[in-house]
């Protein structure tokens, strides 16, 4: 463990540590733009210099890309290193177009934070502005290329770490460009990090320019709810709209990126079509009228057929508390049915999953990164858990060989950021060295024959789940022996269904009575159940989601649940009883317009207690230690405190 | 005492390969085949003194101790011909009369190094030096002396050209590296050190064509006869100086080390153009300190001219009289430069530039007294760039600063070039 000196701070740190990083350790940002954690050194930008006073080396040296050493006494603010570091602002800054305020950067700008630490403040330089041609890159990202501080930080994250191909640098000295041999949208799935890594304003996100400054946003910390891979996402919101979604490091799960779906996916959220007023027989009405007639219905259709022809339907959209209650709500029924799958193929797979899976053989994602082998059987992974693609390429890189089982029908194959190996059957698939294997597998029904011999190829193991919450629904599934809704249906053994954001297939609707349905998103049910209670999405609520490894992590709610501001029906401009509406609104208003959502759960609940229940705590008895989860923690698997079996 | 790089050369035209056998060619391979051991060879080039004539002038021998022979896979070695430092076309010489002495001083290094398969990198516009080593490679084939089972030995050695496109960047080693892989030409971050991981992470020497030419004398005749060579006690071998600017016969010439800037310019270059007075030179290649005419009499070796403030170099001389402005030559070798610079690093990408702006003005009698602080900041802080680049960039700066700053403030205080 090397020990040295920083600013007259003693600094141990584990060997291999850059000077930069024990300077953090220890509180002191040291300026960088090049350096990036997650990305090789590349020592280009100059800034991040210190003085060493005495040691091993000497003298002004890049503290990106020196390695503590003992011994290393380091000055970051020595009169020469603070020269340095003003010098290199100062080169930036020649041809930097200093747009700060019609840049969509501003406020969470490296190059502005840093410009002001860096001490320059007077331009001397005389000489005219270097300006480039802008490109079209897509509908995602806005190119700005004036802004450019050539960190390399783009380049270094699109080809080395992500694999594309279409996007890179041309040019030399000043004229080093970053962008595409020609316009056009940006092909890697994982293109949005651009403007995450980018430190300056060169890549904004498109879909949310100009909209609102850095310190106008709502944030909390939120979990993708896009597949089950469960990366980690900070949702910015401004005025009941999340404007942009932007990656949150967690290294258990994502690192530090997110794929474009988790990042650009998001008008659904603020849509203003999104059912949100509660309904009965088509009529809007109060909430808690909703519930009444909806635990009304309830009780006359058990008193009519009996509870076990009545299904409390979910999905793997419900947050593990939402499924919690499900299970209660059908008891306090008089003992319903419970379904949180549609399809049996579906249930099967994840439950056979769930099951086969412990803390020895489930994979970590630091797992496929440091495979020897990864065989991808029979699923669409750009499609199923697409950051899972960017852990297989670390593998890849590293000298792993890659086998994609029974997947020549897969349309996505082409597009994998790595080479693989097509093989027929998993026989085919050399298992030496099993230990260091990981096999990755679809979401999809599973063979137990092909189970078990995957858990005796002595691999770790990957089961992507169908949906975000696949893995609560299989445990729940498995202890409150649920059904697949399509089954019971096909066999008649269900007449009437309550729906919790459920994605009942509109063909089973013929043969079932829907008596009510919660959801935030316009569903088959929708339209046909008497009853609609408008719930919250995973950026209105707070919730618990389990990701496909077991892994148990909190989202929090991050704004408030409503109508958009922007673009809001002036009818909500005035007060509900005066008949003409004023513009701008000259009158408080007690209800957020639109915002009569409920978390699933709690509307649950309120039905358990119509039903003359005691409705529980949802994250109580076994699974009570998931209550104190950090939202900006790594997440816990569940194996880890007892609840796999 | 001949000099083993011109001695095969005729005046019109390239050597033939029949030619150059009969004079002596190849007895050097011949040699070191015939009881030699690699060590040997490596052994006779570390005692030779044989310096790298890429313009570094690190000891030869060295370079080559330093690639470990315990590693397993391939070893490469890589001939560096992307001569572009302003001033500097002696590998251009050399190669256009007489490809044979590189094939043959890279056979010899590959058996000294262990190297199977060895890489010439040549520049673009190097088109006749290209095609003589082409022909030179093939007939070096036919006549046993590469290629499969060199001599009848077990010995194999591939040699192969690379035409490259050419960039100044690409004469940095680990540049040059990326770009025979297909990357962009961008240095490498060292450590480590080509000598352990270069071309595809393989343990990598390059050397200069100068350099490696200069191999199959030294193997032929022994290190002392070359150390012999010098005229100073420390030096070792010929040079190849190649002189241009204010000069009478601009030219190519070969002469021992050691031999004095007043013998090259008078001597081999028939003194100074139109009888001017010699003012400043440059003594080897763009990125050098300049020499005054108090060094008329300065052996050039490499020590010796690193004592007077400058660099050896690449041996490329270019010779400024009293009508030249030495503000308007640095520009135009700062202009090169700030072309030249990869993009990589921000002071060399942004600060050639700058330091371009403010010599511009300058020369054109709009500088300002501040504009001197300013470049000496770019003088002391361009050291800390990725790559040499900047930093050789700077030297003729720091020389104009050191040297001329007179004239310098002559420019800013007239606000016109004084000597237009």
């Amino acid at each position: 463990m090397p020990k040295l000196i920083i600013d007259d701070i003693p600094v141990e740190v584990a060997p291999g540590t850059s000077v930069l990083e024990a300077a953090r350790s220890v509180g002191i940002t040291i300026p960088h733009f090049c350096y990036h954690p997650a990305l090789a050194i590349a020592a280009a930008c100059r800034l991040c210099a210190v003085k060493l006073l005495d040691g091993p080396v000497k003298g002004i040296q890049m503290s990106c890309a020196l390695p503590a050493q003992d011994g290393m006494v380091v000055s970051t603010t020595d009169p020469e290193a603070l020269k340095m570091r003003s010098l290199v602002i100062e080169w930036l800054m020649l041809n930097h177009p200093h747009d700060c305020p019609v840049c969509d950067e501003g406020g969470e700008c490296l190059l502005q934070d840093f410009t002001i630490a860096g001490g320059h403040s007077r331009r001397r330089y005389q000489g005219k502005k270097r300006t480039f041609q802008n490109q079209y890159l897509g509908e995602g990202i806005h190119h700005e290329m004036n802004r450019c501080i050539e960190c390399y930080r783009c380049v270094r994250f699109y080809q080395d770490y992500a694999g594309g191909t279409d996007f890179g640098v041309m040019g030399s000295a000043g004229r080093v460009y970053f962008g595409r041999f020609q316009e056009g949208a940006l092909e890697s799935p994982f293109s949005g990090n651009l403007v995450d890594i980018c430190p300056t304003g060169v890549f904004t996100d498109k879909t949310g320019r100009f909209r609102a400054r850095y310190w106008d946003y709502q944030f909390a910390p939120s979990i993708c709810q896009h597949c089950s891979v469960g990366c980690n996402t900070s949702p910015q919101n401004f005025e009941r709209e999340t404007i942009k979604i932007v990656g949150r490091r967690n290294d258990q799960v994502n690192g530090w990126f997110i794929c474009d779906r988790a990042r650009f996916d998001k008008t659904y959220l603020n849509d203003p079509q999104r059912p949100r007023e509660p309904r009965l027989d088509g009529a809007t009405c109060g909430y808690d009228v909703a519930v009444d007639a909806a635990a009304k219905s309830i009780r006359e259709f058990v008193r009519q057929h009996g509870a076990d022809k009545l299904a409390f339907v979910g999905s793997t959209r419900l947050s593990l508390e939402g499924m919690i209650l499900l299970a209660q709500l059908a008891d306090a029924a008089g003992g319903a049915r419970i379904c949180y799958f549609g399809d049996a193929g579906q249930q099967q797979g994840s439950m056979a999953a769930a099951k086969l899976l412990n803390e020895e053989n489930t994979a970590y994602v630091k797992d496929i990164e440091q495979a020897q082998w990864v065989s991808l059987h029979a699923l669409d992974l750009m499609e199923e858990g697409p950051m899972l693609a960017l852990a297989v390429r670390k593998a890849f890189l590293a000298g792993a060989q890659i086998f994609l089982v029974a997947a020549e029908a897969l349309p996505a194959r082409d597009v994998l950021p790595f080479k693989y190996t097509s093989v027929e059957t998993l026989n085919q698939v050399p298992f030496e060295g099993g230990g260091k294997g990981v096999i990755i597998c679809g979401a999809g029904s599973k063979d137990p024959d092909l189970l078990a011999e995957m858990a005796s190829s002595g691999a770790k193991l990957v089961m992507l789940q169908p949906g975000p919450n696949g893995f609560a629904a299989a445990l729940l599934a498995q202890e409150h022996g649920a059904a697949p809704l399509k089954e019971l249906v096909a066999a008649r053994q269900v007449r009437g269904v309550v729906c919790f954001e459920a994605d009942v297939p509109e063909v089973l609707l013929a043969d079932v009575e829907v008596l009510a349905n919660a959801d935030w998103r316009r569903e088959a049910v929708t339209d046909t159940s008497p009853i609609f209670l408008p719930t919250t999405t995973w950026v209105e609520s707070d919730g618990t989601a389990i990701n496909f490894e077991g892994r148990a992590q909190r989202f929090q709610r991050t704004r408030i649940a409503g109508l958009p501001l922007k673009g809001l029906d002036p009818k909500y401009y005035g007060s509900a009883t005066e008949a003409v509406s004023l513009h701008p609104p000259r009158v408080h208003r007690k209800e957020v317009p639109g915002g009569a959502e409920r978390d699933a759960w709690r509307v649950m609940a309120q039905l358990i207690e119509r039903l003359g229940g005691e409705p529980i705590e949802p994250l109580s008895g076994k699974w009570s230690s998931l209550k104190s989860l950090d939202p900006e923690g790594e997440g816990v698997r569940i194996f880890e405190i007892g609840l796999g079996e | 005492m001949e000099l083993p790089l011109f001695r095969h050369n005729r005046p019109d035209r390239v050597v033939t390969f029949d030619e150059y056998r009969e004079e002596g060619g190849f007895e050097g391979l011949k040699k070191a085949f015939s009881g030699m051991s690699p060590n040997d060879v490596q052994q006779a080039v570390l005692d030779s003194g044989l310096r790298g004539r890429g313009g570094a002038g690190f000891a030869t021998g060295r370079k080559w101790s330093f690639v470990p022979r315990d590693l397993p896979g391939p070893r490469w070695l890589i001939c560096n011909c992307d001569e572009m430092e302003p001033g500097t076309y002696k590998d251009r010489v050399l190669l256009e009369h007489n490809p044979y002495s590189l094939i043959e001083g890279m056979t010899l290094a590959c058996y000294a190094l262990g190297v199977r398969h060895a890489f010439i990198f040549i520049r673009k516009g190097y088109e006749k030096a290209a095609a003589n080593l082409a022909r030179g490679i093939e007939e070096a084939k036919q006549a046993g002396l590469l290629g499969e089972h060199i001599l009848g030995s077990e010995h194999s050695i591939e040699l192969d050209l690379h035409l490259s496109a050419g960039r100044y960047i690409c004469g940095e080693e680990t540049a040059l590296i990326n770009a025979l892989e297909g990357k962009r030409p961008n240095p490498r971050s060292k450590p480590p050190f080509p000598a352990v991981k270069g071309l595809w992470q393989g343990p990598t020497v390059v050397n200069n064509v100068e350099t490696l030419a200069n191999v199959p004398a030294i193997v032929a005749n022994g290190a002392a006869w070359f150390k012999g060579l010098a005229l100073n006690p420390e030096g070792a071998g010929s040079k190849l100086f190649c002189v241009s600017g204010s000069v009478k016969n601009r030219a190519c010439v070969e002469l021992p080390i050691g031999t004095t800037l007043g013998d090259i310019i008078d001597g081999a270059c028939g003194g100074m153009r139109d009888g001017k007075k010699f003012k400043a030179c440059i003594p080897g290649g763009a990125s050098t300190q300049f020499l005054k005419p108090e060094h008329w009499n300065l052996p050039m070796d490499y020590e010796t001219v690193a004592k007077a403030g400058s660099r050896l170099g690449s041996g490329g001389v270019i010779v400024f009289d009293e009508g030249h402005c030495l503000v308007e030559a640095t520009l135009n070798l700062i202009n090169f430069f700030a072309r030249e610079s990869c993009g990589w690093c921000t002071p060399c990408r942004e600060g050639l530039p700058y330091v371009k702006e403010i010599l511009t003005r300058i020369e054109n009698g709009r500088g300002e007294e501040d504009d001197i602080a300013i470049l000496r900041e770019h003088v002391k802080y361009l050291n800390y760039t990725f790559c040499a680049l900047a930093p050789g960039a700077m030297a003729p700066l720091d020389g104009l600063l050191r040297d001329f700053e007179d004239e310098v403030r002559e420019h800013i205080v007239k606000r016109k070039c004084p000597l237009k």
